[in-house]
């Protein structure tokens, strides 16, 4: 063997090996029993994931989440001497930015120039000129998202899930990804919920029965105004379901009202009504369901599933800021022992607010509400010193567990909605990457027998090239971290068929010149030369295609990306340099009269 | 082997006939757009639940079973939209068209609800009932439509310079109309077949519009290396030689990425299917439009200005 061929030899193998090297943490790691799996110890199974082909969401199942600030409502949170100007203003803001892509401080302005809204009436605090203002609003926005995140980032942490990543995206979203979560419900609720803990006073009997009657009067009045309206006059239907009328939709429990869950979208109808709201905002005072369902037998001796209403004042004594921690624990004694419970810490200050807001409350109730359902509504017996308190009325150990952590992490400053989610569940991933795999070495088989069929010796070559492309594609994969998601599997089956390609074009140009007369060497030498142009061309425009596809899309579509460009990179590098050397050597130990091509 | 080898078809003398089949696909392509493509919920916004069953179902049961849906304190009639099977008689895909006033966890809320509703045939553990479970706003999926044309669009422009400056803007002008003649065509058959467009159709897309070009490039190769030879005059006969030259490598390189492609087809379960059957499409209609449109435009191209 002369030089320069030893020299390619080596700098072959070392790539080679380099590839090995590479996936050798991924093996180990797939060739794990799950018993072993589940005993790495924490620095072992950092080594493996770091080292590690990461499998994509996709594959390993999980949760894919993007949260996006609800802006309108941080803005009429903002908002100062609302008036119903405002809220109408608001309200067609938030309809059209539900199905409009466009930022939404431009909107705002929009809208606001077309309503004729004198924003400094509304955001004196925040600046004197339109300009101003929304500088100010267009910051307290970008605040409010990095507090979310801080947050949420709280919750993934006490939650406990293996890689979370957790990032902006754009100024008011923000993307949470969490593999191996099982419980899509549960994570879901874990990231959303806004965790707002308010501690509310609730109405006495006679106030709230003087308002019953007063939306039941209002009611009446809607109907006799619906009436008026032709097109109303023959829609019965619509008008028996308003003709029951407000109390007719309550049901008595106990002290407590209740109402039956097939009429709670009745419910809100009447809550939302313009006359309702503003006899309820006279009055400081709103309702509120319970947090969960409970099953009752009704008078007809049905069961029917009802959720407790309460009648409140619309002003919180206290708010989750001053809790200092919060806990799990399970209730020790009374009605309630064995259930999970929230037992509250709060701080210095709050202490001194529940002592004198108990104090000055004795034998009225106050409910413990929670995202806007209420948790629990007990008597206040007597003052309460030292800030403890208990919040009960949870479903499960999990759910008291979830909401302490939420808690503890603080409340979102603002809501946040989802605009985007998609959940793999474990089976599903399993399932793509076993048919996955199985097409691969399916279609692997089918084209080398081709190949080989097809150019006989040659093909064998080829072959080989065909086999260590993939090797070393996934071991790039690996030294890159990168992360292979399901059509990022489907990019390596294509390349498989692909990366045959640079071979079949240098193979064709061989015969052609061998054709031509060429001697078997001359004619390997011209084939190779010759087609190098045109495969790096070749190669080079599916490149740009592939670097497109990465900067557009998101998880998935960049692992096809990924995949499918360094595919054409390691198939370029095994289909010229490694066939070459494989044509040079051979023909270099002896003159080959016949090329088997 | 030698069945492809030292062929002299004459090509471009099927030209006007390649010219009047594309065209045909194409006017009947762009017709079946106008009338709707199937856009999947990455697009149009919606939700997708895939569900497993213990028990084989019947779509119907689904259906009735999805008449009335209570989520947050909304009452919904879904028992109209798309419910199918996917993959086997126990596992169910049902696409929601997004809704006026989505409740909070709206496909949450629907799970449960059939979950609740056919207590005999679920399995035990909820989260194994759960295959897959993607909600889309509206506003995100009209982003989402915006980025995948960008995308498109930006892949043809850089392209076309690359080509451009590799060889002429003659040659650049050919491959990019080749280009979006297997777009439309594909498209027109997603159009026929009613296939879903999805986020990694788009993906096929991409490497189709890489592929097609791959081709392309290695007749236009030729077709530069022959001008060289025969003094930069280009002739119908020139392209002719440089089709058949490379003709056999075309066919061989298809065959074997095809092979893969029907592997995929056949085992690679549901949620890879769209993606190989726009590939299948793609390589068929890009490996034919190589030769007929980017070889015979260019053809066409030097004949009228010269």
């Amino acid at each position: 063997m002369n030089n320069t061929l030893r020299t390619r030899l080596l700098s072959i193998l070392f790539i080679f090996g380099l590839g090995i090297y590479a996936l050798l943490p991924s093996i180990r790691y797939q060739l794990l029993s799950d018993d072993a799996k589940n005993n790495l110890s924490q620095d072992e199974l950092t080594y493996f994931e770091s080292k590690s082909i990461k499998q994509g969401l996709d594959l390993k199942g999980g949760i894919y989440i993007v949260l996006e600030v609800d802006l309108p409502q941080l803005i009429n949170t903002l908002a100062k001497n609302k008036d119903k100007k405002f809220d109408k203003f608001l309200e067609e803001l938030s309809k059209d930015y539900k199905n409009n892509s466009t930022d939404f401080f431009t909107l705002f302005e929009e809208k606001a120039l077309e309503k004729d809204l004198k924003l400094p009436k509304y955001f004196i605090s925040y600046g004197k000129t339109k300009d101003q203002i929304i500088e100010q609003l267009n910051l307290e926005s970008a605040d409010s998202i990095n507090r979310i995140i801080e947050i949420i980032q709280n919750r993934v942490d006490q939650f406990g899930v293996a890689e979370p990543t957790i990032q902006k995206q754009g100024n008011n979203r923000v993307i949470v990804e969490l593999a191996g979560v099982q419980d899509s419900e549960r994570a879901r609720d874990l990231l959303q919920s806004t965790a707002l803990l308010e501690l509310m006073i609730v109405k006495d009997i006679e106030s709230t029965n003087t308002i019953v009657r007063q939306i039941d009067n209002l009611a009446a009045m809607n109907i006799e105004k619906t009436n008026d309206d032709v097109d109303q006059l023959f829609d019965t239907n619509n008008s028996d379901e308003n003709g029951l009328g407000f109390s007719s939709l309550l049901i008595a429990v106990g002290s407590d009202l209740a109402i039956s869950t097939s009429n709670l979208s009745k419910l809100q109808n009447i809550l939302n009504q313009d006359n309702v709201k503003q006899v309820l905002d006279a009055t400081g005072s709103l309702f509120l369901t319970g947090n969960s369902a409970i099953t009752l037998i009704n008078d007809f001796g049905e069961e029917e599933e009802i959720y407790l209403l309460y009648h409140l004042v619309d002003n919180a004594e206290l708010t989750g800021g001053v809790i200092e921690d919060a806990q799990m624990r399970l209730s020790q004694s009374g009605v309630s022992a064995g259930q999970a419970t929230v037992q509250v810490e709060m701080s210095n200050e709050g202490s001194r607010e529940w002592a004198r807001i108990t104090g000055s409350n004795i034998n009225k109730r106050i409910a413990i509400v929670l995202d806007k359902k209420v948790h629990m509504a007990p008597v206040i017996r007597s003052q309460i010193f030292g800030g403890g308190t208990v919040i009960e009325g949870m479903d499960s150990i999990q759910e008291a567990e979830d909401i302490a952590i939420v808690l503890r992490a603080g409340s979102l400053p603002v809501p946040v909605t989802i605009q985007e989610e998609r959940t793999v569940g474990a089976s599903l991933g399993a399932d793509s990457v076993s048919k996955g795999t199985y097409s691969m070495l399916v279609g692997l088989f089918i084209v080398i027998l081709f190949i080989i069929f097809y150019y006989k010796l040659s093909g064998f070559i080829a072959s080989f090239a065909v086999i260590w492309t993939l090797i070393l594609l996934l071991g790039v994969l690996a030294l890159l971290g990168a992360t292979l998601t399901l059509p990022g599997i489907a990019g390596l089956i294509l390349t498989v068929g692909m990366s045959v390609d640079a071979n079949v074009i240098i193979f064709e140009r061989i015969k052609e010149e061998l054709r031509n007369g060429k001697s078997v060497r001359s004619a390997i030498d011209a084939g190779y030369e010759r087609a190098i142009t045109t495969i790096v061309d070749a190669n080079l425009t599916t490149g740009i295609a592939a670097a497109v596809l990465y900067q557009y899309g998101s998880g998935p579509i960049k692992g096809f990306a990924t995949v499918l460009f360094w595919g054409i990179i390691v198939s370029m590098f095994t289909a010229i340099i490694v066939t070459r050397f494989i044509f040079d050597y051979v023909t270099s130990k002896r003159t080959i009269e016949e090329l088997s091509i | 082997m030698k069945f492809i080898e030292n062929t002299k078809i004459k090509f471009m003398s099927f030209k006007k006939v390649g010219f009047a089949l594309s065209a045909t696909l194409g006017a009947g392509s762009l017709f079946l757009l106008m009338l709707g493509l199937n856009l999947g919920i990455d697009f149009k916004g919606g939700t997708a639940i895939g569900l497993s069953f213990d028990k084989e179902v019947s779509i119907q049961e689904i259906r009735s079973v999805m008449e009335s849906i209570s989520v947050g304190d909304q009452e919904f009639n879904l028992s109209t939209e798309e419910i199918k099977y996917f993959g086997s008689n126990k596992e169910i895909m049902i696409k929601i068209k997004s809704q006026d006033n989505t409740p909070e966890n709206f496909g949450q809320g629907i799970v449960n609800h059939i979950y609740k509703s056919m207590p005999t045939k679920v399995p035990e553990d909820k989260n194994m009932f759960i295959l897959s479970l993607g909600a889309v706003s509206p506003k995100v999926g009209s982003e989402l439509s915006g980025k995948a044309f960008w995308s498109i669009v930006s892949a043809l422009v850089l392209i076309l310079f690359y080509i451009s400056i590799r060889f002429e803007f003659k040659f650049a002008v050919g491959a990019i109309l080749a280009l979006v003649h297997d777009i439309i065509i594909t498209l027109g058959i997603f159009s026929l077949t009613g296939y879903e467009i999805t986020l990694s159709t788009v993906a096929a897309f991409l490497t189709i519009v890489g592929y097609s070009l791959n081709d392309t490039i290695v007749i236009l190769d030729r077709v530069r290396e022959n001008m060289k030879s025969s003094g930069t005059v280009l002739f119908e006969s020139t392209i002719n030689k440089s089709i058949n030259q490379s003709l056999s490598r075309t066919l061989i390189t298809s065959l074997t990425t095809l092979f893969v492609i029907v592997v995929l087809l056949m085992y690679g379960g549901e949620v890879i299917r769209p993606f190989a059957f726009t590939m299948l499409v793609g390589v068929i209609v890009g490996t034919y439009s190589s030769i007929y449109i980017a070889s015979a435009l260019l053809a066409t191209i030097y004949k009228s200005s010269n």
